[in-house]
């Protein structure tokens, strides 16, 4: 019984539902502030997000006449839903280990699909045929970034297995444990690609430039998202604000979870969410443009497929 | 019913501002679309952001002066905004016809095709007026929220 309220807990409380999401807006706050004060300019309130999300809530939900219904109010509730559990299964370093019961490490990169296929119905379902467009690239940029995220997910978990003596261990609680005994895997030489190839990933997982190209706005007018309105779309945006906190937090799990046990240790890491964010991505998408889906595409299976490849081989060999 | 005002006054900080061109020589557009954006002026500071999708938008900015070519168009795009919205009319072209008055191919002014709720005068008007439009807008967005 303890064990299920413990779960509810951490689904819909901490570090699941309300502080995430909340962690979640004030990421994408802080990106679009800083942007703004890059660029010269004031910027909005740190808050907007959290703004935009009320007023979302409004506003009229409109529906094509020749969208599904059911589906296209389905797609964002079952996103949303994935990375409300997803947030459950990240461990944060020295303060919250996720339950067992709920899933490792597999479990969470199936999660992590859920989001960009969500998205991909919701294009075709809604029946406008930039939604159709926003489909095909969608599923492109997956099929090319899912190789190179899988590859150092196993890199990750062979070379903690074989550390501890075993083969794999796919369990994030083990691997951050065994980290935070044995040092960060960030000043493990072995690890150095296969983190560059995280690096890559994130900003193809999340949707922002340079690998937006799903949802363009000035090309294919946001893609899957153009039939939303009101609080459908607000769900979108939900989900985007939890996959932000799931992806950067995953990166942390993995390779570098530092700070000490406790409220020292919740509040390294939130420090250390708001640098990658900023570092990986405000910098990243103010100083590139948007690349075409083939050059993407070509782009994820040269560099980041080859830099998680060396990894998994440095680690298989040793 | 105060929580519901409170939500309300929150809500009114992120108006969101879809553009149409019903006809307009450009000059209105390239105002609102870098200037209002740029170093200088800066929209998002009052919680707006441009959106590719009517869908999206709180804030209608239309200019130009509606030719006849385009009244259709401009009809459907402007059903796709979702209510609550708001209607801000730039340019000088949407009150009168502007340079182009007296045109058979204009039908300004565009109040009898659509319910204009702020006017920005100006050929084309400084992005301080378009700002101020904006502001006036969301005022009036408040109300109906
Ligand atoms: S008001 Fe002037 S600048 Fe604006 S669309 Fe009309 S003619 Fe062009």
């Amino acid at each position: 019984m303890s064990n299920q309220i413990a779960i509810l807990i951490a689904v819909f409380l901490f570090p699941g539902g309300l502080f995430a999401l909340a962690l979640g807006l004030g990421l994408k706050g802080a990106d679009r502030r800083v942007a703004a004060r890059l660029q010269g300019r004031v910027g909005p309130p740190l808050a907007q997000p959290f703004f935009d999300l009320v007023k979302l809530s409004f506003k009229t939900s409109m529906v094509p006449t020749t969208a599904n219904e059911t589906v296209f109010f389905g797609a964002p509730v079952v996103g949303a839903v994935s990375m409300l559990l997803a947030v459950a299964l990240v461990p944060i370093a020295g303060v919250y280990t996720p339950p067992t019961l709920l899933g490792n490490l597999l479990v969470l990169l199936y999660l992590l699909m859920v989001p960009g296929v969500a998205l991909m119905i919701a294009g075709s379902a809604s029946s406008s045929p930039y939604g159709a467009l926003g489909f095909t690239r969608e599923m492109m940029i997956m099929l090319a970034y899912e190789g190179p995220i899988v590859l150092v997910v196993a890199a990750v978990a062979l070379h903690t297995g074989a550390l501890q003596g075993g083969v794999v261990t796919f369990s994030l609680t083990e691997i951050v444990a065994y980290q935070r005994a044995n040092g960060a895997f960030l000043f493990d030489p072995v690890m150095w690609p296969a983190i560059a190839a995280f690096a890559l990933f994130f900003p193809a997982n999340l949707g922002i430039v340079p690998f937006d190209i799903p949802e363009a706005e000035t090309e294919i007018l946001e893609g899957p998202l153009l039939e939303y309105s009101g609080p459908a779309l607000g769900l979108f945006k939900v989900m985007s604000a939890l996959k932000a906190v799931v992806v950067l937090g995953l990166g942390i799990a993995l390779f570098a979870p530092f700070g000490p046990d406790g409220i020292l240790g919740l509040v390294t890491w939130l420090v250390e969410i708001l640098v990658l964010m900023l570092l990986g991505v405000t910098a990243i998408r103010l100083s590139s443009g948007r690349m075409r889906i083939d050059q993407a595409f070509g782009f994820f299976l040269k560099w980041p497929l080859m830099l998680a490849a060396a990894s998994l081989v440095a680690v298989v060999a040793a | 019913m105060n929580i519901l005002a409170s939500f309300k006054n929150v809500a009114v900080k992120s108006p969101w501002i879809y553009r149409i061109n019903a006809g307009s020589c450009n000059g209105c557009d390239v105002e609102m679309a870098t200037c209002a954006l740029i170093p200088r002026y800066d929209v998002e500071r009052l919680g707006c952001q441009y959106c590719g999708s009517p869908r999206h938008a709180d804030i209608v900015l239309i200019s130009g002066p509606l030719t006849r070519r385009v009244l259709d168009a401009t009809r459907r795009v402007f059903d796709e905004v979702p209510e609550p919205k708001v209607t801000v009319a730039v340019g000088v072209c949407p009150i009168s016809g502007g340079i182009f008055r007296e045109s058979y191919a204009v039908l300004a002014p565009i109040d009898q095709y659509f319910p204009v709720d702020v006017n920005v005068p100006g050929c084309p008007p400084r992005p301080q007026a378009i700002i101020e439009g904006v502001a006036k807008a969301i005022e009036i967005w408040r109300e109906r929220l």
